[in-house]
């Protein structure tokens, strides 16, 4: 099992021009080492939009990379979007799920299937041909300049071991900076600096 | 009813990229003409919520989407509506297939129908109506009304495209 700190630590030493999209308990953590103006929050958004709307981002920019930190349970809710981003034909995105199991932050209730369903046979199903499932941070290491040079689509399993990663809110103290706005601030940001 | 080839010449005028949404029987003339238009490209989703934060995200990377669903699927999608395109302030106009629109008032009323209209008003949602020909105009209408609103707006289709 990854740490997930660890495994969003690593994530982000390798990423460099890449569009991150976050939600749920990745986006704190994922604030320790990245919240500028490539990193967007899905905080205050849909739940289970976070892949969707980052294949929007996709489409609209080819030249882009976008990389989707979601969440299992999240992932399950709109699991046909696997299928929508192989009809669309994007190839820069990479959909990672974090796994850990639970509805992390909400107290860690098990997700529908947690421990039977795999979230790799899914997305080879759906029709991704680069398919990784990751648990150990040696593999993580090795595959991660793979995955982020790779002509995508691209689908990640990160096995992580479940925390207690409280709900994210957008709050102008929070400590993490990208979700000190409204999402709505926080999305036209995004949109200006991909416009610039 | 209207002309697909009307509205499809609406959402050239108004320059949109992107179609997103999923086909009815309604719709399936303009598909057909979507699809084989250059010029705007189709997403096909496979749910409704997700054509509202596609959309979104197409938009906010310098796209100008358009939405095109049934009041059915638009009733599926009230989240995705919600988190994304109103609460990002898309200025985002969606066509809804009007299903049931003859059976309101009548015994056999179809609840797609019976329920479109007060929602898209609890939620705040502007919308125009579209028989026939003679009411393409609203596309216009709903295009500016979003972009002077940064909202969600939307068109509702009460017959089938021919």
């Amino acid at each position: 099992m990854l740490d997930k700190k660890d495994c969003l630590r690593t994530i982000a030493r390798y990423r460099t021009d890449e569009i991150v999209i976050t939600t749920m308990g990745v986006v704190r953590p994922w604030a320790e080492f990245s919240s500028g103006d490539l990193d967007f929050a899905s905080v205050g958004s849909g739940m289970g939009h976070a892949a969707d709307f980052g294949l929007g981002l996709a489409l609209a920019r080819p030249d882009k990379k976008i990389i989707v930190l979601n969440g299992d349970g999240s992932m399950l809710m709109s699991l046909g979007t696997l299928a929508t981003v192989i009809d669309s034909g994007a190839r820069n995105i990479i959909i990672m799920v974090v796994e850990n199991g639970t509805y992390e932050v909400t107290g860690n209730q098990p997700i529908p299937g947690a421990g039977a369903i795999s979230f790799t046979a899914i997305a080879r199903g759906s029709g991704f041909r680069k398919v990784y499932e990751l648990s150990e941070m040696e593999e993580l290491e090795r595959s991660l300049p793979i995955i982020l040079k790779e002509d995508g689509p691209v689908f990640v399993n990160l096995k992580v071991s479940p925390e207690d990663e409280p709900p994210p809110m957008r709050a102008e103290k929070s400590t993490a900076l990208y979700i000190t706005r409204t999402i709505a601030e926080d999305a036209h940001r995004l949109r200006d600096t991909l416009l610039k | 009813m209207a002309k697909a080839r009307l509205i499809l010449n609406e959402l050239k005028k108004w320059k949109v990229t992107h179609v997103v949404g999923l086909p009815d029987n309604g719709s399936r003339a303009l598909y057909q003409i979507l699809n084989g238009e250059s010029g705007i490209k189709v997403v096909s989703v496979c749910r409704e919520g997700e054509a509202f934060a596609i959309a979104s995200g197409l938009y906010i990377g310098g796209k100008r989407p358009a939405v095109l669903i049934q009041n059915t699927g638009f009733l599926e999608s009230g989240d995705g509506l919600r988190g994304t395109a109103y609460n990002m302030a898309i200025p985002l106009v969606t066509l809804i297939g009007y299903r049931g629109y003859n059976t309101l008032g009548s015994k056999r009323e179809d609840t797609a129908a019976t329920f479109l209209e007060p929602t898209l008003e609890a939620w705040g949602i502007p919308y125009y109506m579209l028989h026939t020909d003679d009411d393409v105009k609203v596309i216009s209408a709903a295009f500016e009304k979003a972009q002077e609103t940064f909202m969600p707006v939307a068109v509702l289709i009460t017959r089938e495209c021919t």
